[in-house]
């Protein structure tokens, strides 16, 4: 009984690190970067114009804050490069993966499917500046070259989709897009498999007994039973995607300033955005070009937060509505 | 033989073995002790110095084999950075440290160890074989977005016969933190007043938002990007010329302070740096930019070794002081920096290093 107690409080214990982490993160995020907010206020989320301002004179005091001369940070072009990119790559990523779920527990013989799924995990474990290699060198000129005039033939009409707005080089929302969903792929598709693994055989043979075709089982039978997995798996990969850093900072063409005007534009995601600065912004003397990149991680972390809230409210309501 | 039988006489012999093993441990130990002596010294910081550094280390070691010699590739701002904490012994800068940071953190010493340059290169189709002439206002417009297209007027008149194409401009310019953009921007402040009051200069600035721009990765990535993409312009470190030879791009001939257009060479470039060195102030914190002179190529800069003048012990302080000496004297000899494109010191510049690392204790 005694020795029982002491299991549960040990594994009370080390169940709390984790969370105890997180907080301890936030809390050092917040305090650290208390003064940027302070200065920035709601022109942070609000103006898209960054500049660490004049790093080799004296910081000058601007309302009551310590900072150099002509800096200004805005990360609006930041938020929607990050969001617009992590769309994208669940865009392009969600059929591809339901597609290989499916094939791997419907199509593949038995015998081979182990074989199969753990070339997808493989994919999942490619480190991600593997990935920026692949995308300068052979996405890019793909991009430049062949897919981008192939969407502007088609849907050229739109200004968002004509390379012919852009300056054509394949660096951009579009690779950056691109690079995301090759990461993701395997985190939706695995989990996804795993679980149509798990569908009881019962029902597939109900659904094949009342006379459907194996497109129908799929469709009506299996992926439903999997909803729910899915939309989990999803947002896993939606965080993955909110907060890659190393591909997309070497194929996203590093937009400073303005907003992406069509597909093929440079962007620049919130997380790589803070690797690329903060080597400079250590060279600021009063400490604030380093407070702000910080407040971005703080941001990025709550746009994380929200994303996940939300997913867990919609798998909550969509469980509510199925009566389970 | 049943296996349990089978590890029970392997733990045997292994238990055999266990003296023989702590014998060569304490050996080991030994051996430490008696080179406790050794030290270890870390670089990091500038991309550029790296390389130079890879070739330094070995011959420095040969001859001092009591110091050990870590490099590490940072970016010029960690090196800055963690040569201030006292993490690295020496951080290495394309960037000198700025007044108020000397302010802030007195006993930081800046230390040339060899003179580097920037080119212009660019991607034009046709008119790579030759050098485009450029200055700085014409960049400057380029990189502000007021000159968009390659027959623009105002570059069209620096180059008179040159069949200049109707093509749109790209910019390139670093995402990250550089001593390349630092130098560059300074170029741009020193020669056209609208920059240096909109834009400024630093190791990342404020880009203007142009419509054809495209931020690249540090300087493989800007070589990769003119390779890739026609009629985009960028500033490269002279250490990569040899890729940017091998992509048969083009380099520009850049008007310096007299009004002369000049190629980097190792005349201009030594033309350019012999006229700041009597400007050089005690503590060598001096940009080489846009240097007066008709031979003086205007992108030319000293490479920092940033040393704090108080080390923990006399030992690393020797160690600080004998790797700094050996490179910039021993460590300027040409087999070393023509393999990177970089230029001794002048003999002047030695003197003055030399009364900064005396400083060193």
């Amino acid at each position: 009984m005694k020795r029982g107690r002491l299991f549960r409080l040990i594994l009370t214990a080390i169940a709390l690190v984790i969370p105890a982490a997180l907080i301890v993160i936030v809390a050092f995020l917040a305090r650290y970067s208390w003064t940027a907010i302070g200065f920035n206020g709601v022109r942070f989320l609000g103006t898209i114009s960054w500049n660490l301002g004049n790093l080799y004179m004296n910081p000058v005091v601007r309302n009551g804050y310590h900072v150099p001369l002509g800096a200004n940070y805005g990360i609006l072009a930041f938020i929607v490069g990050t969001l617009f990119s992590s769309f994208l790559a669940i865009l392009f990523a969600l059929p591809v993966s339901i597609g290989t779920a499916v094939f791997l527990a419907e199509a593949v013989p038995r015998q081979v499917r182990p074989g199969f799924a753990m070339l997808v995990e493989l994919v999942a474990v490619v480190p991600s500046v593997v990935f920026g290699l692949w995308g300068i060198y052979v996405l890019i000129p793909l991009i430049a070259h062949v897919f981008g005039p192939a969407i502007t033939a088609v849907l050229g009409f739109i200004p968002f989709f004509n390379m012919g707005n852009s300056s054509g080089s394949g660096y951009g929302l579009l690779a950056a897009g691109i690079v995301l969903a090759l990461m993701i792929t395997p985190i939706i598709a695995t989990t996804l498999y795993d679980a149509l693994l798990q569908v009881p055989p019962e029902l597939r043979e109900s659904a094949v007994a009342l006379g459907a075709t194996r497109f129908e089982v799929v469709t009506k039978t299996l992926l439903p039973t999997v909803r729910l997995t899915l939309i989990g798996s999803v947002v896993l990969a939606l965080g993955r995607a909110l907060g890659e850093t190393m591909a997309v900072l070497m194929v996203s063409g590093g937009a400073l300033n303005y907003l992406p005007n069509t597909i093929f534009t440079p962007i620049t995601t919130m997380a790589a955005f803070i690797l690329s600065q903060l080597d400079s912004a250590l060279q600021d003397p009063s400490e604030m070009a380093v407070k702000s990149l910080a407040e971005i991680a703080l941001v990025l972390f709550v746009i994380t937060l929200l994303v996940n809230a939300s997913a867990r409210i919609i798998v909550r309501g969509a469980a509510r509505v199925r009566g389970v | 033989m049943r296996p349990e039988a089978k590890s029970r006489r392997n733990a045997l012999t292994r238990f055999k073995l266990l003296p023989a093993m702590a014998a060569a441990v304490v050996a080991a130990g030994l051996g430490a002790a008696h080179a406790a002596q050794q030290v270890t010294l870390v670089e990091t910081g500038s991309s550029l110095l790296y390389p130079l550094f890879n070739i330094w280390v070995p011959v420095f070691e040969k001859t001092h084999p009591d110091i050990r010699v870590t490099t590490q590739s940072t970016g010029s701002g960690t090196g800055i950075a963690q040569a201030i904490s006292g993490v690295v012994q020496i951080g290495a800068s394309d960037a000198y440290m700025s007044d108020p940071q000397i302010k802030q953190n007195k006993g930081l010493l800046n230390i040339p160890l060899a003179i580097s340059a920037q080119a212009i290169n660019y991607n034009l189709p046709g008119l790579n074989s030759q050098h485009l002439k450029l200055s700085g206002p014409v960049l400057a417009g380029i990189y502000t977005g007021k000159i968009t297209k390659w027959n623009d007027p105002q570059i069209a008149k620096l180059n008179p016969g040159m069949k200049l194409p109707d093509h749109k401009i790209i910019p390139v310019h670093r995402t990250d933190g550089s001593g390349d953009t630092f130098i560059f921007s300074q170029y741009l402040s020193f020669s056209t007043p609208s920059w240096e009051n909109s834009v400024g200069y630093g190791t990342t600035v404020s880009w203007p938002a142009t419509s054809g721009g495209l931020g690249a990765e540090g300087n493989p990535g800007m070589v990769e990007a003119l390779k890739q993409n026609p009629y985009s312009i960028a500033y490269i470190g002279v250490s990569f010329y040899k890729q940017v030879a091998a992509a048969k791009l083009g380099v520009a001939m850049l008007r310096n302070k007299d009004g002369k257009y000049v190629l980097p060479s190792a005349s201009t470039i030594s033309a350019a740096a012999s006229q700041l060195v009597s400007k050089t102030p005690p503590d060598e914190r001096i940009s080489l930019v846009y240097a007066p002179g008709p031979n003086s190529y205007p992108i030319i800069n000293y490479e920092y070794a940033i040393v704090n003048d108080h080390q923990p012990n006399k030992a690393t302080a020797d160690a600080v002081k004998d790797l700094l000496t050996w490179a910039s004297t021993k460590g300027n000899a040409a087999q070393y920096l023509n393999q990177v494109e970089f230029k001794a010191l002048p003999k002047p510049v030695l003197k003055l290093s030399e009364a900064q690392i005396a400083k060193i204790h």
